[in-house]
């Protein structure tokens, strides 16, 4: 006997997902999902922006992902804002967060306090792309290191992303990397994304990276 | 490797579409439709399916899967056309502002299961 069905395989996880987003409606709260490959500096990104929103009068929260340890959740503590560690390690090590890990730790947040909420995904550049959590805006941060031909490589992600920051710019003079060509290759992948040359480091491009995150609350949806 | 989470999804999917009557290990194939945007790899999805249909209720099942080309429209000048990967640039305008109309997501497409007189 043939069932005729046409159906979304990913449809539980999007209903999670539509669920998250009602609860961040409900409270006022912007959600970024921020993505990347491992190492190009995601929590070193959230310890500059997230001074900078709180000295603004806002405030923050994390859903720090990693599929182990809480290595980068204790580098936010000194931040003294709400962090909250999902680990893939127990439901199977999966290499993205799921929106029903974000739901299990949005339970151990406050949100009636919270104006962002930055869901740091787990350093990959292909499975994070692939699932929707619930978030107003996806960023993909892009370190110099990592080449100009990675756009091209894993598409999906920058197809997926309202903004590109382009991490690490103060290693440019130090590096062979063409950063005229990185941006080419990630408008080739999407015309539509907004591109942002910073140094989370140094700070460079920090202010132009608040103000879009301001203009986007602003704008919402 | 999201594919293991993509075949649970897919164990998920078939279980909230077989009629009541029907039992989970009575299904003999289930079809799904991957777009070539997913990056999900065909070979591995169907060996962590096979690794994991038996403690799913489906040990009798095996999945078939056919990758969907990538097909885009463009905002600017509405030519649909399909693209090689990795670049979304009009071939008639040259706009970078398109929409993939085809070949991003994951469809449960069809399942078939064997009739009780059949078994």
């Amino acid at each position: 006997m043939e069932i005729r069905v046409v159906r979304d395989v990913l449809e539980e996880s999007n209903l999670r997902a539509q669920e998250n987003r009602a609860l961040f409606d409900m409270h006022g709260i912007f959600a970024v999902n921020i993505m990347s490959s491992p190492g190009s500096g995601k929590t070193m990104l959230l310890q500059k922006t997230i001074p900078a929103l709180t000295e603004r009068g806002f405030s923050c929260a994390v859903i720090e992902g990693d599929i182990t340890s809480t290595i980068d959740s204790e580098r936010l503590q000194p931040l003294g804002i709400p962090v909250v560690q999902a680990n893939t390690e127990p439901f199977g090590g999966d290499c993205h967060l799921g929106s029903h890990l974000v739901q299990a730790a949005l339970k151990q947040l406050d949100l009636s306090s919270i104006d962002f909420l930055f869901i740091e995904n787990i350093g990959n550049l292909v499975c994070p792309a692939e699932f929707y959590l619930g978030e107003n805006r996806r960023v993909v941060v892009l370190s110099l290191p990592e080449g100009e031909d990675k756009p091209l490589k894993y598409p999906l992600m920058f197809r997926e992303c309202n903004l590109c920051l382009l991490n690490k710019m103060d290693l440019a003079p130090y590096l062979e990397v063409d950063v005229e060509l990185m941006k080419s290759n990630v408008h080739k992948t999407n015309g539509q994304i907004a591109i942002l040359p910073i140094s989370a480091k140094t700070g460079e491009g920090v202010g132009e990276w608040i103000a879009w995150l301001l203009h986007a609350r602003g704008g919402q949806s | 490797m999201h594919e293991l989470y993509i075949a649970e999804c897919i164990v998920k999917s078939v279980a909230a579409s077989l009629p009541m009557d029907v039992p989970s290990d009575s299904v003999r194939e289930i079809r799904v439709q991957v777009g070539q945007l997913d990056a999900v790899i065909p070979e591995t999805l169907l060996f962590v399916f096979d690794a994991i249909k038996r403690n799913s209720g489906l040990p009798n099942a095996n999945l078939s899967v056919e990758q969907i080309d990538v097909v885009c429209r463009c905002r600017a000048c509405n030519q649909e056309f399909g693209i090689e990967l990795p670049v979304f640039i009009c071939p008639q305008c040259r706009s970078g502002d398109v929409e993939v109309l085809r070949g991003r997501g994951i469809l449960l497409t069809g399942i078939t299961v064997q009739n009780g007189e059949e078994a």
